[in-house]
């Protein structure tokens, strides 16, 4: 879960998956496999070479879920066949929290906590 | 989305299997924002360089390459991570030098024009009021739709090359008018004096409303902006707010009055900048360990009127030892600043100019910045501030003037 935007070009390591943009909320989170939760997309052109690039390094999240997003990470998902979602009906840091094992599923628009620890 | 029978014939495959890919990689982005149908394009700007796209996105390119494919709409390169005279110097990385000189090569067999620029609405294409284009680098989208009254989305590196392939894109965002309309007032009540304070401003509008379909109004402008101004506010609008559209009143061509920039949105808020408020931004950067060896005039690529003024300011001073200072700019602004004796001043200075490349997407930039002992970047850019930053850099926005003191002095202020 993160309180700020989100840029592979600008927050990320392409090369470990880790958030390495000095003080940002996730700082020194590692992204492989991760559903990851933005309020919104940063700018840039980078993600639509750079999902398709991290997913072949095997680094890639699993899902990305964005309150607001912009076409540039709508284009770099659907071109790396990663899960992409824009909006939510309530605010997901009401009642998820890193950590949390949830379910995508975009065909169906809902997201689901399954377990807690 | 209602397909055309050229469309559905290239959904068939009868156009070829990598044109039946590209328009099945568009529907899908379509589908996501709801577009009806598609529009036409007359120009597509793409990125593609070794260091974003890595191997796989080489083995994209190679594929396309070997089945022929040719675009069929003029397509121009973004700025790469290799300015191949600089390899060795800025050690970066022999075999993915060679990697971009095969990517290069790709790209031309499709008909790919590698112009490696960012500002190719300052020196290669100049869309017009209304034209449906699929450009895709951070600074030109906004542009063209702010400043020339265009039309375009964000197309990220495959978006665009798809484009090129099947001549046109999804009809949404803002190719339609309902997303045209400024959607927040910003009043200015201070002038800006330098590319940096226009920055600030852009960073003060875009952190704060971060969303692609947000239109901030600017008001209050009191004397005419030079392009390269214009440059600077859109860049950094487009990279810290995500956004592709403003409007400022008396200046851009959907802009003649408020009224008409808002088109009867009742604006979201309104926002006052003053004095105060720039100097806030220039105030709040820190600088740890004192460090100002690294000072950058990049991202955007500069324009012949930035290369002037930097030759001037530069102009029988030198650098201090130990300090690097790039300068980026494309193949005809450079030919230009020779031409005109500006990059000869610059050179001779000690600044190093590379051309065809912006600093924060260079390859191997971790590498290299702790290779040469750079913990902070300064540059008068606030974009450029905003992008570099996952290579560690503590990034810190100067004036122009400031910038080139600090190169000089060796002295941070």
């Amino acid at each position: 879960m993160s309180e700020e935007g989100f840029s592979p070009r600008y927050d990320l390591d392409r090369w470990s998956g880790i958030i390495t943009k000095p003080g940002h909320k996730l700082e020194g989170v590692n992204i492989r496999d991760k559903i990851l939760f933005f309020p919104s997309a940063k700018g840039g052109m980078a993600a639509g070479w750079a999902f398709h690039d991290i997913r072949a390094k095997g680094i890639a999240p699993k899902a990305l879920v964005f309150g607001v997003t912009n076409p540039v990470m709508v284009q770099g998902a659907v071109f790396a066949n990663m899960t992409i979602t824009e909006g939510w009906s309530r605010d997901p840091r009401e009642c998820i929290r890193t950590g949390d094992i949830v379910r995508v599923d975009p065909a169906a628009r809902t997201i689901q906590l399954l377990k807690r620890f | 989305m209602e397909l055309t029978a050229e469309e559905q014939a290239m959904l068939r495959g009868e156009l070829g299997e990598p044109v039946k890919r590209a328009l099945e990689l568009q529907l899908e982005v379509g589908r996501f924002y709801g577009a009806k149908r598609f529009v036409p394009v007359t120009n597509v700007h793409m990125m593609g360089d070794i260091e974003v796209m890595g191997d796989s996105g080489l083995e994209h390119l190679r594929c396309l390459a070997q089945a022929r494919v040719r675009c069929g709409v003029a397509v121009t390169t973004n700025a790469r991570c290799f300015d191949f005279a600089y390899v060795d110097r800025l050690g970066q990385d022999p075999g993915e030098a060679a990697k971009e000189r095969e990517l290069i090569g790709y790209l031309r067999q499709m008909n790919v024009m590698t112009t490696d620029t960012c500002i190719n609405y300052q020196t290669l294409y100049q869309p017009h009021f209304g034209e449906h284009l699929a450009w895709g680098d951070t600074g030109t989208v906004i542009w063209a739709n702010s400043v020339c009254g265009a039309r375009s989305n964000f197309e990220a590196g495959p978006a665009a090359l798809a484009a090129a392939l099947t001549r046109r894109v999804p009809e949404y965002g803002f190719h339609l008018d309902e997303h045209r309309r400024g959607t927040f007032v910003v009043e200015l009540e201070t002038e800006l004096d330098d590319l940096a304070e226009w920055g600030a401003l852009a960073k003060l509008v875009g952190e704060s409303h971060q969303d692609y379909f947000a239109g901030a109004v600017f008001t209050g402008i009191k004397r005419a902006p030079t392009a390269d101004e214009l440059k600077h506010l859109g860049a950094a609008l487009a990279s810290y707010g995500s956004m592709a559209l403003y409007h400022m009143v008396g200046v851009t061509p959907e802009a003649p009055t408020l009224e008409a920039a808002l088109g009867g949105n009742r604006p979201t808020d309104r926002m006052k900048i003053t004095r105060a408020d720039i100097e806030r931004v220039f105030a709040a950067y820190r600088n740890p360990d004192g460090s100002c060896n690294f000072v950058v005039f990049s991202g955007p690529q500069l324009s012949l009127f930035e290369m002037k003024r930097l030759a001037e300011l530069f102009d029988g001073r030198r650098v201090h030892t130990g300090t690097t200072v790039f300068i980026t700019t494309n193949n005809g602004v450079l030919s230009a600043a020779r031409a005109l004796g500006y990059a000869q001043k610059l050179e001779a200075a000690g600044v190093a100019i590379l051309e065809g490349v912006c600093v924060y997407i260079l390859q191997n930039l971790t590498r290299m910045r702790a290779a040469n002992g750079w913990t902070n970047m300064i540059s008068n850019s606030a974009k450029i501030v905003n992008t570099i930053t996952a290579h560690r850099f503590n990034t810190i926005l100067r004036r122009t003037r400031d910038c080139v003191e600090i190169a000089c002095t060796g002295v941070f202020r």
